[in-house]
């Protein structure tokens, strides 16, 4: 490749990173003050897109006109969630927030969608299109302005922070809430000043990429959320001037992992240089170690408190009722519940790595793509038969999850969840791009289905008994392991890793025993799911499981085996019992689920 | 236990009713209730809305002029599945043990609706996928059926446009990188090779892409005379625009997916001369066309695209299936088989094959953007002929 064609893959990676840029700023100023990774600021993004589209299409305004407004309408959702939403889970712990953010994304954008349909619309850019020549391409007059956007709040954010009082409030409470508060910071107004500044600006990039691409949908959100948290990382979690590096760095990634390897590499390229970046340097490239804020230790991030217990007789009870479930004679009462305890099955395992141990995964759909993918292709290439092959799955997730997740296991709190996404995707997209093993997109049909002792298990019933079983195990063993001595283990590598290493135990020996029973369980449930299905292909097990994993694994208390199941029952159940809802039924969830957190911040059941 | 989603249908089907007041009595039995299992909310929610207006377009017709399936309303209970299979085969379940449920219509994706098919077949409930044009959909049993346009009529059908009529030789293909996209790509290469074209570089994308410049530098650099997009129309919009910015001036042609409104409301001026594919359109004298677009047109006051024009189809079928062999679960497995000669927008008489049960032979017309609207081509390739 030529000269020229470099100067191209160069200018159209700063391109794209400029529009990353926009997205992490905003992240990385919640993130240093709040310490939280703000899942909602996509969806703040989304509506600033559509506030920014009923000004110029519905209102006819200028320009001039529509900034300020969608500033304004973005700043003031910023504030509401953060009074309403975020402010009450103040002492809960750093992981109620987290499910908050989730909860206010699935509820804003089910109300984008609701009032604004989910048929993508154009957004006209104002602007005259002046075009500049860069060696084969060009840019535009957007381009610019979206550069000038992003370094304009740069600057003002840098000088807002380091000039006024209220700058020096937030940095005050960036580094330690309680000292700034014992300063006579109202550490409240910090946040919530944070908060509009941050929205204001995701709301106005959301405007500003929906006129550079004339396109958004309700459905952008995620996707940018994901695209800005990486960028961010990159760059240092929390230093904003970073996150614009980060991004103009994450374009520059993902522009050179096209030229090298085509298109379909693009995220895979870029997510293997997220852990790569994460290993060497896991506070971010432009963060010397000094400088970054102290990232508490994981016993701080999972919350402390006391397990509900539930008696024995009680939960014995359960279980018996729970064999009489296909009694009801509907079978999609007893298809409802076998999902239930294939995502208890999942939320086991996650409770476990997360809750137990510490390390908040959020690619644990990965574990289920290659159980599935394992079980799937042994029964068909090898003729095993499906129980053979289940459990087979299992082990092979358990290895090759724990190899996967190693280099993991030095980092802490949300360089953990960052890197376990990353790895999810990249379990993902290779499985997209490794034709010869997986058919790629196409994906596998024509699956066996479950069956036992040769026989082929076709009913409801019978395949709910199968897992039904399968999870009772499991559990047992769960919680049989969690009463010994290898889960007091785990619980002081969590609640002090380094008094742990003091006391002798070597970390990553016994976090890898913990992801190898994790990946285990996984592994089953993605194994007996590929099996009830008959097809899977790349998006059956996609990032928005991982995320409802995490989001069962919290409801239920981190770490608590029942609440686990618990979680599982109530979050695959409601969207079903609100079926009469129709279009109304995620929003519906959205609120319930945020009720949930506002009355149990430590999850239902409690943290074990 | 009263399952409250049952509410809505009947009460749609009372509101059926009153409307049909003006036309006939009252209706004199319960009406005939067909299950959609599709997204209506989630990322794929867009398509789910465009299957309703189809949808209750259709239902208009049956109901109104129609008279209902011999003398019984009909009505559609449109579960929300989000397009995610775990959804899909719960609703599968409740379909196959709702007797009510006559026959089942989706879903969306081929992970979503064939993960189902194993419920829809052993519960002997037909599952009628037309979106589903994965080349093993219909493997599934004999009760899965389909008149989605199959990816071994469409991509070669493209092919011949862009090639043959067009007369592009060293096209370069770029398309959504899952199961309908890499399938099409498969036989669109097969196809260009056949006819003598030779296909300079094929790129995947994932369909939540938006950015594209890089992709396009390299697409570009393999000197490509045009390109040929698998994709759907906001993708294709998006792809369209970034070729203009990105300095290629190729001809571009896009697949049927695209024909829609929205296709030249996001593309805005960049998408003017793209060519492409459609089953139908507005001015196609056939009386079923001209009933559709024009119906379509007053009702919701924008132009029908393709998922509209399956959705609607698929009604019509269904009403003409059952009012001939009947309205049990097997009168309408064992009729989709016998049926012949249904009007169609799509395929201008509908007849399925028995043994791969999907339709073959759909109108094919070549269309082109131009002055923000297709219209059909004029004949000229768009590489003159040296």
């Amino acid at each position: 490749m030529n000269w020229g064609t470099w100067l191209d893959y160069t200018v159209n990676g700063l391109v794209i990173g400029n529009i990353y840029a926009l997205l992490a700023v905003g992240l990385a100023l919640i993130f240093g003050v709040a310490n939280l990774i703000n899942f909602a600021h996509g969806s703040i993004y989304t509506v600033g897109a559509y506030v920014g589209w009923v000004c110029i299409t519905h209102l006819h305004l200028p320009l001039l006109l529509t900034v300020p407004l969608v500033l304004l309408a973005s700043a003031v959702l910023g504030v509401a969630i953060e009074r309403l939403a975020l402010r009450p889970l103040h002492n809960a712990s750093r992981i109620a927030p987290l499910l908050a953010t989730i909860g206010i994304s699935l509820v804003l954008d089910q109300v984008t969608q609701l009032v604004f349909t989910p048929n993508p619309r154009a957004l006209p850019s104002p602007l005259p299109d002046w075009r500049f020549q860069i060696g084969g391409g060009s840019i535009g007059t957007l381009d610019v302005l979206i550069l000038a956007v992003g370094l304009g709040t740069a600057g003002v954010l840098y000088a807002f922070l380091r000039f006024t009082k209220l700058g020096w409030a937030v940095r005050a409470t960036a580094q330690d809430m309680d000292a700034a508060k014992q300063m006579g910071v109202d550490t409240n107004r910090v946040n919530m000043s944070v908060f509009a500044i941050a929205s204001a600006l995701g709301g106005l990039s959301g405007m500003l990429v929906g006129m550079y691409y004339n396109n958004i949908d309700p459905g952008m959100s995620f996707d940018a959320t994901l695209k800005g948290v990486v960028a961010q990382i990159i760059g240092g979690m929390g230093n904003v001037p970073g996150a614009i590096a980060g991004s103009l760095l994450l374009g520059l990634i993902e522009s050179y992992g096209i030229a090298l390897f085509g298109t379909s590499y693009r995220n895979l390229f870029a997510f293997v240089l997220l852990i790569l970046i994460l290993i060497v340097r896991p506070n971010g490239l432009f963060s010397s170690a000094k400088e970054t804020p102290p990232e508490p230790m994981t016993g701080s991030f999972v919350a402390r408190g006391k397990p509900l217990a539930i008696p024995r007789p009680v939960l014995v009870a359960v279980a018996v009722l729970a064999v009489f479930v296909p009694f009801v004679d509907s079978d999609y009462v007893v298809q409802t519940a076998t999902n239930a305890l294939l995502y208890g099955l999942l939320a086991l395992s996650l409770t476990l790595v997360a809750g137990t141990v510490g390390m908040v995964s959020l690619g644990h759909a990965g574990l289920l793509a290659i159980g599935a993918y394992a079980s799937s292709l042994m029964a068909i290439e090898l003729g095993l038969p499906v129980t053979l092959s289940i459990a087979l799955a299992g082990v092979v997730t358990a290895v090759i999850g724990t190899l996967l997740v190693f280099p993991a296991f030095r980092m802490r709190g949300h360089y953990v969840s960052i890197a376990t996404l990353a790895i999810g995707q990249i379990v993902a997209l290779v499985i997209l791009n490794w034709n010869s093993l997986t058919r790629g997109p196409i994906g596998i049909s024509g699956i066996p289905p479950l069956s036992f002792a040769g026989i082929p298990l076709y009913d409801a019933p019978q395949a709910y008994w199968f897992v039904l079983v399968v999870v009772v195990a499991l559990a047992l063993l769960q919680a049989r392991v969690l009463s010994s001595h290898l889960g007091r283990t785990w619980r002081a590598l969590r609640d002090d890793d380094v008094a742990a290493r003091a006391h002798g135990i070597a970390t990553d020996r016994y976090k890898a025993m913990a992801f190898a029973f994790g990946g285990f369980g996984a592994g089953v449930g993605g194994a007996v799911t590929a099996h009830l299905y008959s097809y899977i292909n790349h998006e059956t097990f996609n990032a928005q499981i991982s995320v409802l994993a995490l989001t069962i694994a919290i409801l239920g208390g981190l770490g608590n085996i029942t609440g686990a199941l618990l979680g599982s029952v109530l979050l695959v159940g409601l969207p079903e019992v609100f079926r009469g809802l129709a279009e109304y039924r995620m929003l519906i969830y959205g609120v319930v689920l945020l009720l949930l957190i506002r009355v149990r911040p430590q999850g239902l059941l409690g943290t074990a | 236990m009263r399952d409250p989603s049952t509410l809505l249908p009947t009460r749609r089907a009372l509101l059926a009713g009153v409307a049909a007041l003006a036309v006939r009595p009252a209706w004199a039995a319960d009406p005939v209730i067909l299950g959609v299992s599709g997204p209506l909310t989630g990322p794929a929610a867009q398509y789910g809305a465009q299957w309703k207006k189809g949808f209750d377009l259709a239902l208009d017709e049956v109901n109104g002029s129609g008279g209902g399936i011999k003398g019984r309303p009909l009505a559609l209970q449109f579960e929300d599945s989000q397009n995610d299979p775990r959804q899909s085969v719960a609703i599968a379940q409740k379909f196959v043990g709702d007797a009510k449920i006559v026959a089942e219509l989706g879903d969306f994706s081929s992970p979503a609706s064939m993960a189902a098919s194993p419920i829809y077949q052993r519960g002997k409930l037909v599952q009628f996928g037309f979106t589903n044009s994965h080349p093993d959909f219909t493997k599934g049993g004999d009760y899965m059926w389909s008149n989605s346009l199959s990816q071994s009529e469409q991509s070669p059908q493209l092919v011949t446009y862009a090639v043959r009529d067009l007369g592009l030789k060293r096209p370069a293909i770029l398309h959504l990188n899952t199961d309908w996209g890499r399938t099409s790509k498969d036989l669109a290469v097969a196809t260009a090779k056949a006819l003598g074209a030779e296909v300079v570089a094929t790129e995947g994308y994932m369909p939540e892409e938006r950015d594209f410049r890089s992709t396009l530098v390299r697409v570009r650099d393999a000197k490509p005379d045009g390109l040929i997009l698998i994709s759907y129309y906001s993708d294709g919009a998006l792809i369209t625009r970034q070729t203009r910015v990105a300095g290629l001036t190729q001809p571009v042609v896009a697949i049927g997916s695209v024909y829609s409104p929205k296709f030249i409301e996001l593309g805005g001026d960049a998408v003017e001369g793209v060519y492409t594919q459609s089953n139908f359109f507005p001015e196609e004298p056939r009386a079923e066309v001209q009933d559709f677009v024009k119906r379509f047109r007053a009702r919701y006051n924008e132009e029908p695209d393709a998922f509209n024009a399956y959705a609607y189809d698929t009604i019509l079928l269904l009403a003409a299936v059952m009012r001939q062999y009947g309205t049990s679960r097997l009168e309408i497995h064992d009729g989709l088989a016998k049926i012949k000669g249904v009007p169609s927008v799509i395929f201008g008489r509908v007849a399925f094959d028995v043994a791969t049960r999907r339709v073959a032979g759909a109108n094919t017309a070549n269309m082109q953007v131009k002055g923000g609207k297709f219209i059909a081509w004029d004949g000229k390739p768009a590489i003159p002929r040296s």
